[in-house]
């Protein structure tokens, strides 16, 4: 059941993010990047399983005796955590260089940008 | 003794152990020179003196691991470091073997280039910015991406590079730049997604990212319980994303804008470098990575027949290469047919120069032969080589026109030939080289991509490349016809050149002549690069990766 509500989240989000990104004001499709790799974390979470760990998964564990509990996994926390970081980076050199954008071209319209330097 | 406890040791057991030290002083060298550079912000003479420096310590490294790890009588071949002595899979592999250093090498001698003319096209107050630390971290995330072997670090290393790169292309600050960049910024987001889905997802179907260990699993996919059949769409994903890096038709749209935003110096390395990253992924994953991979291929199209098939995901990844191949040739060199400025006819041309890439790592992919799989890949690193040196030639030399004559555009250039015959002598040596005229390094790019073509056995294929080959001729000569020869214009007239500018684009234009006289040291190079890139069984030894049965019991010991 799990699977198929996170399954559902990161489609929509997904969704949302294209639905964002094809919009003209630039400000939106900086959100709608934002969200599409929102949407690529969660999936990312959801990929290193919600089922039971093993000694492959988590190696710190198996060292402390025979029995592994179950964990998630702890590698995807980390892979999430590094894009996180990286998505937020992103997200806000896109922003500020929109900023610059309608400094330089005093709009944030996409068609109107396109028609400047034909 | 578990790997959990306490980190092993096992670079004693790595073969060529001895090298570790080296796999990672690229990284750590051009670290130095990027961070030194960011703190001497206020000597702008003392950061330029750090830069050139940290460069010239780069290509001092790299050429020492091109003799220690590959070209060296007693050469190990491939060298590897395991960040904090973790085992892997479970830490981060630092890896160098042929086809990395080769690519290195590329990258050292453009970015050397690239930096001794920076030095002279930026105005002071541009010293004072943050361009020298910027020119490190980029040449730092594409020297990452050659040395690692984990997926998700290729990942981050991507994002190093592009982080930089983002901002060159917004340089300039005026208008076109920002429009340009952030369409450059949203289309790599964007690639990042999906390039997260694609890592994500292997993650899930094979348990590792490690790319020795996934050569592993995937050879053997009974052995871990794993179906590997997921691998392939997932592939799929990742290909797409380093078709943007390296701009494939139907990814290339970007480019254009990008490298004519940029300043000539750094599209020089957009050109001869990053795009190398997005063709060095392609190879290595689908060659060192996906080679021996168990999955059986089959794509019938109605009407058609059997379009794909084959046992492994190659299959794919060679029809797909086909069609972007043919698709960048013909879009590159009819586009570059057109533009009104040098940038824009080099930034097309770069289109049309990577489908000659791509064409011969096609093939490799799609053969069954595993001699022609081998020439085939020598062909695509041989005319990569040729690309990066005669397209960062080219771009540079535009730097120069454009910073002695203050244009580009075709219609306000003409007679340059007699106002500076240094540089003409340049762009010509540069324009030869991508037309393939003997004896530069472009004759034996394109002569290798014909002979694997003809190998083939492939009409369809050597028409294509005939035809992409008159289309650069016809480009080069417009270019060439229109800037250098006829009457001089106000501009061409007062001009004043740069001599070092033009220094750099003669010694570029030596290195070309260099590689086509002596190309036998060169052939064996390219040729030690493609046995490493096709070796898996080599690249994952070196790396070592725990078996299954290790993985269960006891972790680090062997």
């Amino acid at each position: 059941m799990t699977a198929v509500i996170l399954a559902a989240v990161v489609g929509a989000l997904f969704a949302l993010g294209t639905f964002l990104l094809l919009r003209r004001d630039l400000i939106r499709v900086v959100w709608g990047l934002a969200i599409i790799s929102q949407a690529a974390n969660v999936y990312l979470l959801a990929m290193g399983g919600l089922a039971d760990a093993s000694a492959d998964s988590v190696p710190i564990l198996a060292g402390h005796g025979e029995h592994v509990p179950q964990t998630a996994d702890p590698l995807v926390q980390a892979l999430v955590l590094t894009a996180i970081v990286i998505g937020f980076g992103m997200t806000a050199f896109a922003l500020v260089l929109s900023y610059r954008v309608y400094e330089e071209h005093d709009t944030l319209d996409v068609s109107e940008l396109g028609d400047r330097d034909r | 003794m578990t790997a959990g406890i306490e980190p092993t040791a096992p670079l004693a057991a790595v073969p060529g152990g001895s090298e570790s030290g080296l796999v990672i002083a690229p990284m750590l060298v051009v670290l130095v020179a990027a961070v030194g550079s960011l703190l001497l912000g206020r000597w702008p003479r003392l950061r330029i003196g750090v830069s050139l420096a940290g460069g010239a310590a780069y290509a001092a490294v790299v050429a020492a691991i091109d003799w220690y790890v590959v070209l060296a009588p007693d050469a190990p071949g491939v060298a590897t470091y395991q960040v904090g002595d973790w085992p892997a899979p479970f830490g981060i592999t630092l890896v160098v073997d042929g086809l990395s250093a080769f690519m290195l090498t590329m990258v050292a001698i453009l970015g050397i280039a690239s930096l001794v003319f920076s030095t002279r096209v930026l105005p002071e107050i541009d010293r004072r910015s943050y361009y020298f630390p910027l020119f490190h971290f980029l040449a730092l995330g594409v020297t990452g991406a050659f040395l690692t072997g984990d997926l998700f670090n290729l990942f981050v290393w991507f994002e190093v590079m592009l982080m930089a790169s983002y901002i060159f292309v917004a340089y300039y600050g005026g208008p076109q730049h920002t429009r340009a960049a952030f369409w450059y910024v949203a289309l790599n987001l964007l690639a990042s997604a999906v390039f997260l889905l694609g890592v994500g997802g292997i993650y899930a179907t094979t348990g590792t990212l490690n790319m020795a260990d996934l050569a592993q699993r995937l050879a053997d996919p009974g052995a871990y319980g794993l179906d590997p059949t997921p691998v392939v769409g997932l592939f799929a994903l990742l290909l797409s994303v380093f078709a943007i890096k390296s701009g494939l038709v139907p990814f290339q749209f970007w480019i254009p804008t990008a490298y004519r935003a940029a300043p000539p110096q750094i599209s020089a390395l957009l050109a001869g470098a990053t795009k190398k990253v997005g063709i060095y992924a392609i190879i290595r994953l689908s060659f060192t990575v996906l080679a021996d991979a168990d999955v059986p291929v089959e794509l019938a199209v109605p009407g058609v027949g059997t379009v794909i098939a084959g046992d492994s995901p190659l299959a794919f990844v060679g029809a797909a290469l086909f069609v972007m191949a043919a698709a960048s040739i013909l879009v590159g060199g009819i586009g570059a047919v057109g533009r009104d400025s040098i940038e824009g006819v080099l930034a097309y041309s770069s289109i049309g120069q990577v489908g000659f890439i791509a064409v011969p790592v096609a093939i490799a992919a799609t053969t069954g032969s595993a001699e022609l799989r081998h020439f085939a890949v020598v062909a695509a690193l041989v005319y990569a080589l040729n690309h990066t040196l005669a397209k960062g030639l080219l771009f540079l030399a535009v730097g120069a026109i454009r910073s002695a004559t203050g244009t580009s555009r075709l219609s306000d250039l003409g007679g340059l030939a007699g106002r500076s015959p240094p540089l003409a002598i340049g762009f010509f040596v540069g324009s030869l080289a991508l037309v393939g005229i003997p004896p530069l390094s472009g004759f034996f790019g394109k002569f290798l991509v014909f002979d694997a073509a003809a190998r083939a056995e492939s009409a369809p294929l050597l028409v294509l490349l005939l035809v992409g080959s008159l289309l650069t001729i016809a480009y080069t000569t417009r270019t060439w016809n229109r800037s250098f020869w006829g009457a001089r214009t106000d501009a061409v007239e007062e001009a004043s050149v740069d001599v070092v500018q033009v220094g750099v684009v003669l010694v570029l234009a030596t290195a070309i002549v260099a590689v086509g006289i002596g190309f036998e040291p060169v052939y064996e190079f390219a040729d030690a690069a493609a046995s490493a890139a096709l070796d898996g069984e080599a690249y994952v030894d070196a790396v070592d990766p725990l078996e299954p049965d290790e993985l269960e019991t006891e972790g680090g010991e062997h």
